[in-house]
């Protein structure tokens, strides 16, 4: 009986968590570099488009890099403001995700029309791993997924290697910490900028293609429900850590996956509840983990 | 141009926007000598050296390393010809370990360990110590600049340009770090040392270069030139009177102190004791002067009297504000995008409720400005468009023109040239107003001190006391007993 119910769970919350996840380790690697990149939630709408866009035209493969693709195009606006510009990095990124909002829109209408029925596309199938998948509980959830989660796998612990033990990595580091004490050192902070900023651009995208490849199978205006306000929560939560983060990722994932949990206990109560239960979620954890701060010193300054 | 010349800088000019910084510098600096760069705040010694370790691009002039003509574009070019730079606010990561900011900078793989052992080699090598794990927010200034030295010899720097190097060390720290950089120029190696130090460049430079407002004014070696013409190269005109010197007042010992400490200890954040059994009294129209080693106390005894600490046990008795003008005036004392101006409402900020009165407040800066002689633009001035001296001097001014009773100054001259300390030192002594103020002053400089002070109290190892002095006042021997805590 309990797997019945909890099986289901926990295998929607390792799916939602995944784009999740994707946007929050591009954020991590933004914000390191002492950016605080609020365009984000247009780069994974973007992502969103492009990969249904890509996707209809060369397969899963072509919408996975149009996602990318996108993403990046629309975070380089950002990159160009901030870093070349030195731009205020709230204005220029809000203004880039209400970009990415408003461009999404316009051209899914543009191409297919005002009436709603729009593109749809067949997700990509989870692919069951043998063996691991026969775990009882948590080999369904982990392992009975698609190609994305398992990159994401393999992204956490690359990602806290390259962080740690690289020296571009360090070099990062000190960029978003002392940004004078990085160019004293020989290092190079507008290129690593821009460089932090295209991977969080990638990643971002790669979110939003996801969420249209392996989960919805279609583009929605807005489809993108503040995810990327909410990775960059996450981003606070997983105290700036790539396994931290990708673990904040998965608390979100769960709190997302609650509804259908709820759904088949039968508890009755109104459904907007639960999609609220997130947000709720976003601002209830940043309360208790105000304080605790470990933030790059250099966060935020254009 | 001579192979033996480490680094030569020819007629060298910058502007920036239309503040003209170097006008036609100079500079030639022999290798294996220790050549001193001197000059007042804003005389273009730093932007010198930025320009000859590639962090800034000259409009005009010739930069030579090693007998070859170079045009460097950033400081990786710097770092490429063997050249090093200790700034004078250090360019460190705090959040990162002493390893990790050594290693910075590099490409590839981050090897710990490969890092790790090249620290204990320099160590080995040159003598200075630290421990690779340690993380350098925790770490006192003393052991930061030895890792801003490590950092540029783990790059194989041959030519260190140490920028202000004393102005943070004790007394002691700064003579064994001038030792040291005999010791370097000894193995071959090449020091510039940027100082407003007189004595430091007199007593250990081979050489010494004055800069005034942008222009060499003179170039020679220690044996070729006087102290006097040194002091008249570096002000341009008859020289002030280096400190301000003053008559002790006649205090009345029945009077009431303002500043009142009974039985004090402080136990800091992370449960060590910084000050124990603390017993001290400052009356109207007193300047106490503090001595001590780095991580005396003082730091300690200087913001529980400023009101800015609460003491674990014991009682102190302060006036509502008391004026502090801390080390670091730019973490501490001021906000540097905000004008002048709002710098000194802002000051008021927890005292004062309302509408804001901004004509008396700028009244008030200027009246600031005028009497502390601060060149600035005027009240509305971003504070950080100020040199190093005059934020320095509005710094005191303010903390004077809000607290009338009762003030404390730390390191008050720290990066401040000759002209500029002794204005803030006259400042800060003078004692102004009816009653005139309780004066507490620390300085790693026992000369400053000595210069100012109507009584000494000497920290040691947390516990404070008055420093008795010798019959002949030109007898330092109690001063220097009680840094190292003799009885």
């Amino acid at each position: 009986m309990i797997e019945v119910i909890l099986v289901p769970f926990l295998e929607a919350a390792v799916r939602t968590a995944t784009p999740l996840a994707f946007a929050a380790l591009g954020e991590l690697v933004a914000e390191r570099a002492g950016v605080i990149n609020l365009g984000l939630e247009g780069a994974i709408i973007a992502g969103c488009l492009g990969a249904l866009v890509a996707s209809g035209v060369g397969g899963p493969v072509a919408g996975f890099a149009g996602g990318m693709a996108a993403g990046i195009a629309l975070t380089a606006v950002f990159a160009f403001f901030v870093v070349d510009l030195r731009t205020d990095q709230i204005i220029a990124g809000t203004a880039v995700s209400m970009l990415g909002l408003g461009l999404t829109g316009a051209i899914y209408r543009g191409l297919y029309g005002t009436g709603g029925a729009g593109l749809s596309i067949s997700t990509i199938a989870p692919l069951a791993i043998p063996g691991l998948s026969a775990i009882p509980l948590i080999g369904p959830a982990l392992f009975r997924q698609t190609v994305p989660t398992y990159a994401l796998y393999a992204l956490v612990p690359c990602l806290a290697w390259w962080l740690r033990s690289t020296h571009a990595g360090l070099a990062l580091r000190a960029t978003g910490e002392n940004e004078e004490a990085a160019e004293a050192a020989g290092a190079a902070p507008r290129r690593i900028r821009w460089g932090a900023l295209l991977v969080a651009g990638a990643m971002g995208g790669l979110c939003g293609a996801t969420l249209v490849l392996a989960q919805v199978g279609t583009f929605s205006e807005g489809m993108s429900a503040g995810r990327g306000f909410i990775a960059i929560a996450i981003v606070v939560m997983g105290r700036w850590s790539a396994f931290g983060t990708a673990l904040a990722a998965l608390v979100f994932g769960a709190a997302f996956a609650l509804q259908y949990l709820f759904q088949s206990l039968g508890w009755s109560l109104p459904y907007q509840l639960f999609i609220a239960l997130p947000y709720v979620l976003t601002l209830a954890l940043l309360a208790l983990l105000r304080g605790r701060a470990t933030a790059p010193a250099g966060l935020g300054r254009s | 141009m001579s192979g033996s010349d480490a680094l030569v800088l020819r007629d060298v000019r910058r502007s920036f926007g239309r503040t003209v910084a170097l006008d036609g510098a100079s500079c030639t600096v022999r290798r294996g000598t220790i050549h001193a760069l001197l000059g007042e705040n804003g005389a273009g010694k730093t932007t010198l050296m930025r320009i000859a370790f590639g962090l800034l691009a000259p409009d005009a002039g010739e930069l030579w390393v090693n007998g070859v003509r170079t045009t460097l574009r950033s400081s990786r070019d710097g770092i490429a010809l063997g050249m090093g730079m200790v700034h004078q606010h250090f360019m460190l990561v705090p959040a990162m370990t002493v390893a990790e900011n050594v290693a910075l900078g590099g490409r590839g793989r981050f090897d710990r360990d490969a890092t790790t052992k090249r620290i204990a080699a320099i160590a080995k090598d040159s003598g200075l110590v630290l421990e690779p794990e340690s993380r350098v927010a925790d770490l006192p200034v003393g052991a930061q600049q030895r890792l801003e030295i490590i950092k540029a010899l783990a790059h194989d720097a041959r030519l260190l340009i140490l920028d202000e190097p004393t102005a943070v060390l004790s007394p002691s720290e700064g003579a064994d770090l001038l030792r040291w950089s005999r010791r370097f120029a000894a193995g071959g190696g090449t020091i510039v040392l940027i100082t407003h130090k007189l004595r430091d460049a007199l007593e250990f430079a081979d050489d010494i270069t004055v800069l005034r407002r942008g222009r060499t004014v003179l170039a020679g070696s220690r044996g070729g030139v006087t102290e006097t013409q040194v002091i008249a190269a570096l002000v341009g005109e008859a020289g002030p009177a280096l400190h301000a010197s003053r008559p002790s007042p006649m205090i009345p010992t029945d009077a009431e102190p303002v500043l009142h400490l009974d039985g004090v200890d402080y136990v800091d954040a992370r449960g060590v004791t910084r000050l124990r059994d603390v017993t001290l009294d400052v009356r109207a129209g007193e300047v106490v002067g503090v001595i001590g080693v780095e991580g005396a106390g003082q730091h300690e005894l200087l913001r529980i009297l400023a009101g800015r600490l609460e003491p674990t046990r014991g009682r102190a008795t302060r006036p509502a504000r008391v004026g502090f003008i801390p080390e670091d005036r730019l973490h501490d004392a001021l906000i540097p995008e905000l004008t002048l101006t709002e710098n000194l409402a802002l000051a008021r900020a927890g005292a004062a409720h309302g509408r804001l009165p901004w004509e008396a407040m700028r009244h008030a800066t200027t009246g600031i400005l005028r009497d502390l002689d601060v060149r600035a633009d005027g009240p509305e001035s971003p504070a950080r468009a100020l040199s190093g001296g005059n934020q320095q001097k509005f710094v005191v001014g303010r903390e004077r023109h809000l607290a009338g009773s009762a003030l404390v100054a730390e390191n008050p001259t720290r990066g401040l040239d000759l002209r500029a300390s002794a204005r803030v030192l006259d400042e800060i002594a003078r004692a102004g107003g009816s009653p005139p103020p309780a004066v507490v002053m620390y300085s790693s400089d026992l000369d400053e001190v000595l210069a100012v002070a109507t009584r000494v109290v000497a920290c040691f190892n947390g516990s404070v006391r008055e420093v008795t002095p010798a019959s002949d006042p030109e007898d330092l021997t109690p001063y220097a007993r009680a840094l190292l805590g003799a009885p």
